[in-house]
């Protein structure tokens, strides 16, 4: 029975095949060629997948290789700049490179200056009625048609309390209510599962506000008392508001990006 | 054989080709064609089909996985600890449990998204929620890598381990590294250890297996132990601890008293008695290797006290041997195994179990019933037989002699003829053709044929004697004739009738004339009932007797001469013609008119009622809406 390293073993005391080295140089060298072959008649699903593939490895290639490059490139050190008298057009070399940073900055205050007062989602597609409510036949010969289920994720507060059916207009299902949203901060760049306290606007209308329908750019307010932020003043923030980035009803899940 | 079979766990896929298989799985396996027209619940039912469906195969493999992988609380506690002391005991169990982990996860997210497709109102919906549900999926199986990484790894190992039967018999080897345990080995199995004069080149255990007194026995060779606390052991010294714990075996503690190990006696005495504990309660040997350099008698009085007390205190036989020499090899084998096997037997016999083997064991000592001596049975002509002795020169002649005599093998042929047994001694060596007329003679032997030819004339003889072949066979023969042809004929003719039986169903159930209506010739009525086997003569001639005229010369022949008749009035034939022809062509009309209808409504005859369908669709129905029909 071949126990433990039997492999190596074997190979240690008999060695390989006698063309084992030819045959392994050989296989790699055709690998261009046969990778080229498969390239070309590959199509489909399985095309896709390969040209991408490829098309990753080939940037990486191309990545390794200009950092080779850039390693055997001499680069011009900064305080070799001769010293003294020097041409009026080298004046500004450094200064420059520093004012240009300097007017990244100044962007990047705007933008966030202009970024307080808007949300990161200004325009959101019109969801019309028919799309929002399924129209529901009540009645014993089904011709009442005055009850209205709502197609979309919604939020429903803790405490509610559906009406009797009777009298119920709105049906918000059971399966499309969420109560966790994927809350990205933007500036950790980190992403936590909070959860959702109340809606605060959909912009479609003020009647998904109250029906508290989850759309994309619906703004909700979000439970960050996990993430120990604080207030200027000392206190610990538990409510802030985040705006949804996604359509939840095509993706299962709620992805939002907090507004700070 | 093997308790254990570890060499069965399938193999664990990478993350990647784990995705790659169960999503390409389920490409091929469920419908791919679906149109946005369709209607919603099939469009549905179509993405809740692929999603369960990947759920699924995700589900199979992981179980299967989880199944296949030993538990380290189930198996033996050799093997598990094995395990343990190779692949980290926490970590193996940590990696099981995140597949656990990721296959409830898994089927979670399935559940959560067939409940989210229910809702799905279009086709573009119902594909989103796909997508996001198979990438979750991917996503929780993605973050498996590193579990599934080690797995491979774990089951690679675990299949090339010597596979030990922890409760046969077993021989195991353990002593300071470079002692000669793996040469020993060599020595009495086919294992072929690595044998290397450095320390450590046995680095895992060897299982070798060799038989003794028609048993099977299992030798472990066990990597070198370094006398150090159990602790600071590694990996490979840590396996050999683990098979001296945990195996209920023979101990051979290996020592090189030469020093050529690198290790002092004293050491080497030492050791054994720090892994002392282990060998309790089993058969232990110490066993010196290299003799041809160094034998005990060879070493200082300290030394020789230290392995006499040894011996003496507790009860450990010393053995000498030299792997070189083949010097006391056998020996060691011999009589480690027969230690162990009284050892083995002592502790069955102790056991429980033995009782309810031991009562069904019936040693029978048969009592002599008289004084009668009862001699085996030899036979006169052996009685006074010599042995046949190479040396006597009056010893008896061997064909083989005969042979040497006549000049050997390959020029004298052995007589077996002379062995012939037949009637007649003369015949033994008639020459027999082989192939005569063109036939083997040998497919035509038959050792009893005399017998049965005799036997056959016998009763020829005797059925000549009781007349049987007297008897009138030819009238027999024509009688049966006769028979047989009748027998033929009704068969045709019952034939002929199913056939016509059968062409007469064609004709579903039509209005057919009756018989009576019908005429029927003379001829063909003779013809029938002749077939039948009745004698129509009789018809005949009363047909003719209506018809037929008188003969004038058969009156004039008899002799009373009968008086004129009253002359019978005659329609004359060209009125009935007439007639008839009239009634044929004013029923040829009705005929004709009563089949209108039925032409009309193409059917086949007054009984054909079938309904056909009403209103075919194809001829009712087009792409028109309610309220454009006018047009047409």
């Amino acid at each position: 029975m071949p126990q433990n390293e039997y492999i190596e073993e074997s190979i240690r005391r008999h060695g390989r095949r006698l063309d084992y080295e030819e045959r392994k140089r050989k296989r790699a060298a055709r690998e261009a060629h046969s990778a080229a072959t498969f390239a070309k008649t590959v199509h489909g699903l399985r095309a896709k997948l390969y040209n991408k593939k490829r098309h990753a490895e080939k940037i990486q290639m191309k990545k390794t290789i200009k950092q080779h490059e850039e390693k055997q490139a001499t680069k011009k050190d900064a305080e070799a700049v001769p010293e003294g008298a020097v041409p009026t057009y080298l004046l500004d070399r450094e200064g420059q490179q520093r004012a240009k940073i300097l007017s990244n900055m100044i962007k990047q205050k705007r933008k966030e200056k202009a970024g307080k007062w808007t949300v990161p989602l200004p325009k959101v597609r019109g969801i019309t009625e028919d799309e929002m409510f399924k129209v529901i036949k009540t009645g014993k010969h089904k011709t009442k048609q005055w009850k209205r289920m709502i197609t979309k994720p919604t939020f429903v507060g803790e405490g509610f309390t559906r009406k009797p059916p009777k009298y119920e207009r709105f049906i918000r299902p059971m399966a499309l209510r969420y109560k966790k949203a994927n809350v990205t901060h933007p500036e950790l760049k980190a992403t936590f599962c909070l959860p959702i306290i109340s809606v605060k606007k959909n912009p479609q209308s003020p009647l998904y506000t109250s029906l508290g329908v989850l759309t994309k750019g619906t703004v909700v307010e979000v439970n960050v008392s996990e993430l120990g932020l604080v207030t200027t003043s000392g206190k610990v923030v538990w409510g802030k508001y985040a705006q949804i980035t996604n359509n939840p009803e095509n993706d299962g899940c709620i992805n939002a990006v907090l507004l700070v | 054989m093997a308790l254990y079979n570890f060499k069965k766990i399938q193999p664990v896929p990478s993350a990647s080709d784990f995705l790659d298989i169960v999503l390409s799985k389920t490409q091929r396996k469920t419908p791919t064609v679906i149109h946005k027209q369709y209607k919603i619940g099939r469009i549905r039912q179509f993405y809740m089909r692929k999603v369960k469906f990947t759920q699924d195969s995700f589900e199979d493999k992981l179980k299967a996985m989880l199944e296949e992988f030993p538990k380290i609380d189930d198996i033996h506690p050799f093997y598990a600890d094995l395990m343990n002391v190779l692949y980290d005991k926490d970590h193996y169990k940590l990696a099981l449990s995140q597949i656990n982990k990721a296959r409830s996860l898994i089927e979670e997210v399935a559940k959560e998204y067939v409940r989210l497709l229910k809702f799905g109102d279009s086709l573009y919906r119902c594909k989103q929620l796909k997508r996001s549900a198979l990438g979750r999926m991917a996503t929780i199986m993605k973050r498996q890598k590193n579990s599934l990484g080690y797995l491979e790894e774990v089951r690679q190992h675990l299949a090339r381990l010597p596979s030990i039967d922890p409760n046969t018999r077993t021989l195991l080897i353990c002593g300071y590294p470079n002692v000669g345990k793996s040469s020993f080995m060599n020595k009495i199995t086919r294992a072929n250890v690595d044998v290397q004069p450095y320390a450590f080149t046995t680095k895992s255990l060897f299982v070798g297996h060799m038989d003794y007194k028609y048993l099977r026995w299992q030798v472990i060779d066990t990597p070198g132990i370094l006398d150090r606390p159990l602790e600071q052991m590694n990996t490979i010294e840590m396996q050999s601890v683990t098979a001296l714990a945990h195996l209920r075996t023979c101990v051979l503690y290996f020592m090189d008293l030469s020093g050529q190990c690198g290790y002092s006696v004293a050491d080497q005495i030492q050791l054994y008695h720090n892994i002392k504990p282990l060998f309790a309660n089993k058969p232990t040997f110490i066993v010196i290797n290299k003799i041809d350099i160094a034998r005990s008698e060879d070493l200082s009085e300290e030394e020789q006290v230290k392995l006499r007390e040894i011996s003496e205190k507790e009860n450990v036989q010393i053995l000498q041997l030299s792997c070189q020499t083949d010097e006391g090899v056998i020996d060691v084998k011999n009589t480690a195994c027969d230690k162990l096997l009284a050892a083995r037997v002592e502790v069955k016999m102790k056991s429980q179990k033995i009782n309810d083997v031991i009562n069904r064991i019936h040693l029978s000592e048969p009592q002599p019933r008289d004084d009668i001596p009862r001699l085996p049975f030899i036979p006169e002509a052996a009685i006074g037989r010599q042995p046949y002795d190479k040396t006597d020169p009056k010893r008896r002649k061997l064909e083989r002699d005969i042979e040497e005599e006549n000049g050997g093998p390959g020029v004298y042929n052995v007589d077996h003829q002379k062995l012939y047994i037949l009637q007649n001694d003369e015949w033994k060596y008639d020459a027999i053709p082989e192939i005569m007329d063109g036939k083997n003679v040998a497919d035509f032997i038959d050792p009893d044929i005399a017998e049965k030819l005799e036997a056959l004339e016998r009763e020829e003889d005797k059925l000549e004697a009781e007349g049987f072949y007297e008897s009138d066979e030819e009238i027999m023969d024509s009688e049966e004739e006769e028979f047989k042809r009748a027998a033929d004929e009704a068969r045709e003719k019952k034939k002929l009738i199913v056939q016509a039986h059968r062409t007469n169903k064609m004709m579903k159930n039509r209005p057919v004339m009756p018989r009576t209506a019908t005429t029927k010739s003379l001829e063909e009525i003779e013809r029938k009932l002749g077939e039948f086997g009745i004698d129509a003569s009789a018809i005949r001639t009363r047909s003719q007797t209506r018809s037929r005229k008188r003969k004038f010369d058969e009156s004039v022949g008899d002799a009373i001469v009968r008086e004129e008749s009253r002359a019978r009035s005659v329609t004359p034939v060209n009125i009935e013609d007439r007639k008839i022809a009239k009634m044929k062509k004013r029923s040829e009309k009705i005929h004709k008119t009563a089949q209108r209808q039925a032409n009309l409504y193409a059917r086949a005859g007054e009984s054909d009622r079938k309904i056909l369908m009403k209103k075919p669709k194809h001829l009712y129905s087009n792409k028109s809406t309610v309220g454009k029909r006018d047009r047409r």
